[in-house]
């Protein structure tokens, strides 16, 4: 095992979020295929040497149902966020000067109060003086956009697996919709590629 | 507080999977070998985002197993230094509290990163913020008025900055994707763990930030 990159991009609570339910109902269609399979095969008298039942593992399903439960609590704003609210919210936030990782917590806390803003905000007043009731505004318009999901865990996530690397990135590259593309060909995520730059300002040390 | 790590490792197929698709199979071998597992210095591995290239599976002598180089793209839990993250509160005691996300609780908040002044209650075994208050020692503290006093509660969510995480490699090595999971525990170090901070306005119980006067609410949901 080598460790290529151990930060290559930051993801935003959302998208693991939707990632991990994607999985979670992937898994359920796949056990109750195989549950159905194996009826069937019984009920024709076959005898079943299983031919390949894939073992799912525990600490997949472990990790996974915990996030999920993390991810979706009622304390978290995820509840009300959606793929579409989160780039725009991301959009929104763009004139105010924020640093990546600074725009990735207004994401995942989506701070509503001034208090929840000055934790995240390094020296907010200096910075953003006035503008400080426009941001809590963009925030608090992108939450009440959309109805909260329903938290059973079957939300209808559309076509994730086409967009997932777009998904990955979109937070952090709303200025630069041109560089989007190298993207696309989901082949050149190390730092030598077309959008070093891009993802390289991923860094978190940047500020 | 989660990451993207591009991981390069050699993932071997059994022959029972041979009929199933290659990525899926090779997805499959990954979660298993890393899902739910402390990589030194990366983080908390959650599952596998995707592949990013894969090799040709070569036979090797002795086993029948399908071998591929892959490259991959790991979830990783790994909040950075600084980030502020929601947690609950797990347990306390006389040295700090510990705090949970469910599926990772090695999170501390020690003594010096709680607001001051504060104490620890052994009665409610939870620690309390005395806001405005001139008390410097516990035993002070603990002569305070109980309705002034914030508690911080079990099972309460805090609002906590990441101050610093620490590795610790003891294990014998790696355990082997075909060994599966081990589920003899011993008591040691924890591989991951990571020191949180409250000592902070807007860190701490969220219902204490929530409105505009937060102490007077505070006090009356208490």
């Amino acid at each position: 095992m080598e460790v290529v990159n151990a930060r290559s991009a930051l993801l935003s609570n959302v998208e693991v979020l939707n990632l991990l339910r994607e999985l979670d109902a992937e898994h359920i269609a796949r056990t109750k295929t195989a549950i159905r399979v194996k009826k069937e095969e019984e009920a024709a008298g076959k005898n079943s040497h299983d031919t390949h039942t894939e073992e799912i593992s525990e600490n997949l399903r472990t990790v996974e149902l915990e996030a999920i439960q993390y991810l979706s609590a009622d304390y978290q704003p995820s509840l009300h966020q959606s793929d579409a609210s989160i780039t725009q919210l991301v959009g929104g936030l763009q004139s105010f000067g924020l640093s990546k990782a600074e725009k990735l917590q207004i994401v995942n806390l989506a701070p509503t109060e001034p208090v929840e803003l000055y934790v995240i905000v390094e020296e907010l007043e200096d910075r953003l003086g006035n503008q400080m009731e426009d941001l809590l505004a963009a925030v608090s318009k992108s939450l009440n956009e959309r109805a909260p999901e329903h938290p059973n865990g079957t939300v209808v996530v559309p076509e994730v697996k086409q967009t997932r690397d777009e998904d990955a990135v979109e937070v952090y590259e709303e200025a630069d919709q041109e560089t989007w593309g190298y993207d696309a060909n989901a082949m050149e995520f190390d730092d030598t590629g077309e959008g070093a730059g891009v993802e390289g300002d991923l860094d978190v040390d940047d500020d | 507080m989660f990451v993207l790590s591009i991981i390069k490792d050699t993932i071997a197929i059994l022959p029972a999977n041979f009929g199933v698709p290659p990525a899926q199979a090779l997805i499959s071998e990954i979660n298993k070998k890393y899902a739910n597992r402390v990589l030194h210095d990366v983080g908390l591995c959650i599952c596998t985002f995707d592949l990013v290239e894969a090799g040709e599976g070569k036979v090797r002598y002795g086993d029948g197993c399908l071998w591929y180089k892959v490259r991959f793209r790991m979830v990783v839990f790994r909040p950075f230094a600084s980030e502020v993250i929601l947690a609950k509160v797990k347990s306390s005691d006389e040295d700090g509290i510990r705090l949970s996300v469910g599926f990772f609780d090695d999170i501390y908040v020690p003594l010096a990163y709680l607001p001051q002044p504060s104490a620890f209650d052994p009665n409610e075994r939870a620690h309390f913020w005395l806001p405005d208050s001139e008390a410097t020692t516990a035993h002070e503290l603990l002569e305070s008025a109980t309705a002034d006093r914030m508690y911080i509660d079990q099972g309460e969510v805090v609002r906590v900055r990441i101050e610093a995480d620490e590795f610790y490699d003891d294990e014998p090595g790696p355990p082997k994707a075909s060994e599966g999971i081990a589920v003899k525990r011993e008591a040691r170090r924890a591989p991951y763990s990571m020191i949180c901070s409250i000592a902070e306005q807007g860190l701490g119980p969220v219902p204490w930030w929530k409105s505009a006067q937060p102490d007077g609410d505070a006090m009356e949901a208490e």
